[in-house]
């Protein structure tokens, strides 16, 4: 696990400390979004989809510390929205680190290179950047041509100026497992502390798609391409909710443990589903119906839900709060699961590549000074 | 969650390949009659999970352009509101169902004509076509 200790000690003593106390429901990571606003436009986002006025809101600094300051959680995950885009970005992650929060700024690093100077490398500050594949996967995926050079080049300024680095991935339907296998290859050669990925899931505010995978495909797709680990892969996560995700482990669905903040409160019950919002975090864990959310509630709008925002603080917890869990968390550090029935659905994957894109006559930096103005 | 929504068994879900994606009505430009309490929640539902703006008129004949982004219904229409914001305000605002008269959707369905299938539509018949413009850029936001 590409994970510093001083980070694991934090939050296996918050969790520990938290079980001592008898807490039923804590904050693992307050997921802050500080706008909606973006410098991509990715087909089928549900982040995206709202009128200007929205999208030209943005939460306060001041905002941003009172949501972590009651909340209490050792993490923060600052997705958006394209965090990069909020005037006061440096403001709020300077805060966060003051506070000794670990950070995850989610960028699209269209605007990573241009900005790093104005950030100092910490402990407490990773760059979680969007690759959901090789340079044409990627590219495809978030509807314009260019992205990927410009994100590698991001990444490769920040690892050189010594900053943390992780990329994140989603699969949906129809991933190359042998693709994002190579993809991974790749992404360590860049020089970053480790991959996070997850598996596509709908946002209720999301233009309509088809359909998604549900978990039988979720595991299959994910057991062809986390076993038979490289030697050189690591993972920024649980190696617990990889293990869940390849379908060796079962957790219920803990939407307490990731919260989201954003321009409208505390949404309600998680970062996916949109059912309301509470004006606190005391306020949202006294009156959510939590019993009408997760698998075990047959809820249809959980029941293809595998993604980290419900189902890694499990794992974590797992993980940090038993010896069992510890040893296996500790094992899955080191395991690369061999398994030849993956090696075969490898095999079998078929070539699953885009069209190739041609080229988009508008440079992305001309796109860039729009979104910005 | 509503008492006719059909709930899933977890052998279901485990045995699942494919989930449904999200199925929106096409509510652009819908002027509902309201004749009920009931018509009203129903609608304000609708608002609630609406990508655009809405157009509140009220009961004391004020109308407020509105996105809805919070919906409580409580047991009467007295105890129950919504939450929006306004173009022209930076506040969050709060009205109760009982003030409200009428609810439009006057505003652009933000996610209409941008599911992931009519990107990939789009992107063939203009690679097909010839064209080297492809790709989507955020919309201007004045």
């Amino acid at each position: 696990m590409a994970i510093p200790i001083s980070q694991m000690w934090t939050v296996s003593s918050y969790v520990l400390k938290n079980k001592l106390l008898g807490k039923k429901r804590y904050p693992l990571v307050l997921m802050l979004e500080p706008l909606f606003r973006c410098s991509l436009a990715c087909a089928g986002c549900g982040k995206v989809q709202y009128p200007p006025h929205i999208l030209k809101k943005q939460l306060t600094p001041a905002e941003c510390f009172a949501a972590i300051d009651e909340c209490g959680a050792p993490m923060v995950s600052i997705p958006g929205g394209e965090p990069l885009l909020h005037p006061q970005i440096v403001e709020i992650v300077n805060g966060l680190i003051a506070r000794k929060k670990y950070i995850y700024l989610c960028t699209n690093a269209l605007e990573l290179k241009r900005r790093l100077p104005e950030f100092t490398p910490s402990k407490y500050l990773t760059f979680s950047v969007h690759l959901d594949g090789l340079r044409e996967h990627h590219d495809f995926a978030v509807c314009r041509e260019g992205t990927y050079d410009i994100a590698v080049a991001g990444i490769q300024e920040a690892v050189r100026r010594g900053f943390r680095v992780t990329t994140n991935a989603t699969f949906f339907d129809g991933a190359d497992p042998n693709s994002a296998r190579a993809f991974f290859d790749e992404v360590m050669r860049m020089g970053v502390e480790g991959i996070v990925l997850s598996p596509g899931y709908s946002y209720e505010k999301a233009p309509d798609q088809t359909h998604f995978m549900g978990r039988a495909r979720v595991r299959r797709l994910f057991r062809s391409i986390l076993s038979n680990r490289k030697p050189t892969w690591k993972f920024n996560m649980s190696p617990l909710f990889l293990e869940f995700l390849m379908g060796d482990r079962n957790y219920e669905c803990v939407p307490w443990g990731m919260p989201a903040f954003n321009i409208f409160g505390w949404q309600r019950p998680c970062y996916l589903l949109q059912e309301g919002y509470a004006e606190s975090y005391a306020e949202l864990l006294a009156t959510t119906k939590w019993e009408e959310y997760g698998v075990a509630s047959g809820n249809p709008k959980c029941a293809n839900c595998m993604v980290s925002c419900g189902y890694e603080t499990p794992a974590v917890m797992d993980g940090f709060g038993s010896w069992k869990g510890f040893v296996a968390m500790v094992k899955g550090n080191f395991n690369k699961y061999p398994d030849a029935h993956a090696l075969k659905m490898l095999d079998e994957a078929a070539p699953h590549a885009p069209a190739a894109l041609v080229q988009i006559a508008q440079p992305v930096e001309e796109a860039l000074e729009e979104t910005r103005a | 969650m509503t008492a006719e929504v059909h709930k899933y068994t977890l052998q279901e879900v485990e045995a699942l390949e494919v989930a449904p994606g999200t199925q929106h009505e096409n509510l652009e430009g819908w002027n509902p009659q309201l004749t009920s309490d009931e018509d009203l929640r129903g609608v304000l539902d609708k608002a609630l999970d609406y990508r655009g703006d809405v157009t509140l008129t009220l009961k004391s004949g004020e109308r407020i352009e509105a996105f809805i982004f919070n919906c409580q219904s409580g047991p009467t229409l007295a105890e129950s509101f919504v939450q929006y914001y306004t173009p022209s305000a930076s506040e969050k605002r709060k009205v109760g169902f009982a003030e409200i008269a009428s609810v439009e959707f006057t505003g652009k369905d933000r996610a209409a004509g941008k599911h992931w299938e009519d990107w990939v539509k789009k992107y063939n018949e203009k690679k097909a076509a010839g064209e080297t413009n492809i790709g989507l850029t955020p919309e201007a936001l004045d």
